[in-house]
């Protein structure tokens, strides 16, 4: 089996314990059964580019993007663990190169991030099947934004991971960071309505972009503004990854 | 066979050399002790050796391989157990024994056979089932330890591997570690237990302030560092004129402090010793007990670092 193969199995063993799957399952269901339905009363129709999704529908597929996002911490905590608990060093001594252990990262976060959104996109299937319109873009955007946001995200995680050694600087970061990141995005709302501050730091945020390609994937509504938030997450995708692979490569012993 | 060999190694951190210019060769099938008080440079020199960090200058040949030019193959071919802890904390101790195979690219039956044997080896029975995290110190360094033979290689890195370990604990590992040997495996050695040196050890090499200052086998460094002997008299009833006596004894450093116990440091210990029992027996002083100490490693080591410092100073 491959160097990078194996990496990916043994990432994929030490973080698939029952607390990451219940923050992976139950906290979006949570999100989308509870409050979604809960906000109905409150929020009618959300404009979404030139149509209407119903508040539900809306949030449903925000939390495809948002659990991408989630899943993505993983990468962070794996670097962070395997530092904190001398795995980082014990693998380098071992039969790997950095390029494996960063590719191995990738990967796991490529497949964590599919299967997150895979899970969502079915649970929320029943909420979003009225206005969902399938054309030839849908699933080749699903698959584009769960690896482009799943490296975005990781590379972000990874980022804060090699400059944080303490367990509570590395908890606070990434728990503020991720928490700016769920709340000022259109994950839950959409950016227009919102006071004129708060809608420019909607765009200030990679989830953002995330979400909306996903719902144009999945409502097919397609436009330039869609195609660039697209390029803009290859772009920051691929230089966040520079960094992480920058700060990862000069990990010293 | 020469299983390591270094020319000149050296590594700088801001200008100071943790390791000093040092030459080793290592031959094949034998235990290769590394001794050296703390901060001396063991743990820079075992890093370089396993290629996680890059040398300031010199070379580094391990197995026949250049390890600065091609430090995968290199790692391909040894084990390695570091100081610092190293484990999977969510993993019980089977299941991170088997993903360690896993790593090395171990077949799934031979995993599965090596997990049991290194259970029953290591005395890991009782916990096999508990996760790393809830192990205690000592546990997870034996996990660590047991892990690294889950994959074939041909030399073996152990820093300290015996730090946390009880004393039944510790004498198991070195015995494992002794009919390893046996099959083949060479094994570089850094410990602080000079016992551990002394009974595992084929040769032995004492770094001091990055530089090698000795290497041998224990025994020769002991006819090196260890020629002055330590002889212990017990003698019957206190004489109080006994210390102006054996003051005129030359070549020896007599202690005499509690009127029965004669202790005397002498390298030339052979003729001291015939001069004071033909004195006690002119005085007729009653010898109860004579005993030679035989110098030890601990001895050894300590003189060998404080000759050095003393060259250095």
């Amino acid at each position: 089996m491959h160097p990078v193969l194996r990496l990916v199995n043994r990432n994929i063993t030490i973080s698939l314990n029952p607390g990451f799957l219940i923050w992976q399952i139950i906290f979006p269901l949570i999100y989308i059964f509870v409050a979604g339905f809960a906000y109905t009363s409150l929020i009618d129709d959300v404009p979404f580019e030139n149509t209407k999704l119903d508040y539900p529908t809306y949030l449903a597929t925000g939390m495809i993007g948002f659990n991408i996002m989630n899943s993505t911490l993983i990468s962070g905590i794996i670097i962070w663990n395997d530092r904190r608990h001398g795995m980082f060093e014990q693998i380098m001594a071992g039969p790997f190169t950095r390029t494996d252990y960063i590719l191995s990262n990738i990967c796991t976060i490529g497949i964590v991030g599919i299967l997150s959104a895979t899970i969502i996109a079915f649970v929320g299937y029943p909420i979003f099947f009225d206005s969902i319109e399938f054309s030839i873009f849908t699933i080749p955007t699903l698959i584009f934004t769960s690896i482009f946001g799943s490296i975005l995200f990781g590379s972000i995680a990874s980022i804060i991971s090699t400059r944080l050694r303490s367990s509570e600087g590395f908890n606070v970061i990434i728990n503020t960071v991720f928490l700016f990141f769920a709340f000022v995005s259109t994950a839950f709302y959409p950016a227009s309505g919102t006071p004129e501050p708060l809608a420019t730091a909607f765009y200030l945020n990679p989830l953002t972009y995330l979400v909306d390609v996903i719902r144009a994937g999945i409502f097919d509504t397609f436009s330039n503004f869609i195609i660039i938030e697209m390029i803009v997450l290859i772009v920051l995708a691929i230089g966040l990854f520079s960094i992480a692979t920058r700060l990862l490569t000069r990990l010293d012993f | 066979m020469s299983c390591i060999t270094t020319n000149s190694l050296s590594k700088l951190y801001d200008d100071i050399a943790a390791v000093d210019g040092i030459n080793l060769d290592v031959k094949s099938r034998q235990v290769f002790g590394f001794l050296g008080p703390n901060g001396a440079g063991k743990s820079t020199t075992i890093k370089l050796l396993t290629t996680l960090i890059q040398p300031t200058g010199g070379s580094i040949t391990i197995l026949g391989t250049d390890a600065i030019k091609h430090p995968l193959k290199v790692r391909n071919r040894i084990g390695v157990v570091l100081q610092q802890p190293s484990y999977e904390p969510t993993l019980t101790v089977e299941k991170s024994l088997e993903k360690y195979g896993m790593m090395w690219n171990v077949d799934r039956k031979q995993r599965k056979d090596k997990v049991e044997e290194l259970i029953e080896s290591f005395d890991l029975q009782e916990i096999r089932k508990k996760k790393n995290e809830d192990l205690s110190i000592g546990q997870r360094r034996r996990v660590q330890v047991a892990r690294e033979f889950m994959h074939e290689m041909e030399l073996l890195f152990l820093d300290e591997p015996t730090s946390g370990l009880d004393p039944s604990a510790r004498r198991k590992l070195l015995d494992f570690l002794k009919n390893k040997v046996k099959t083949g495996l060479t094994i570089f050695y850094t410990t602080h237990v000079l016992t551990e040196a002394e009974y595992l050890c084929d040769k032995i090499a004492i770094i001091n302030k990055g530089k090698i200052i000795a290497v041998d086998s224990p025994d020769e460094l002991k006819n090196r560092f260890g020629d002055e002997k330590t002889i212990k008299i017990h003698i019957a009833g206190i004489q109080q004129n006994l210390l102006n006596l054996l003051a005129g004894i030359q070549d020896c450093k007599i202690d005499f402090n509690s009127g029965t116990n004669i202790t005397i440091h002498s390298n030339k210990s052979e003729l001291v010793l015939m001069e004071v029992l033909q004195l006690l027996n002119k005085n007729n002083v009653i010898i109860e007990d004579l005993s030679a100490i035989p110098t030890n490693l601990e001895e050894i080591f300590i003189k060998a670092v404080n000759d050095s410092n003393a060259s250095s100073a």
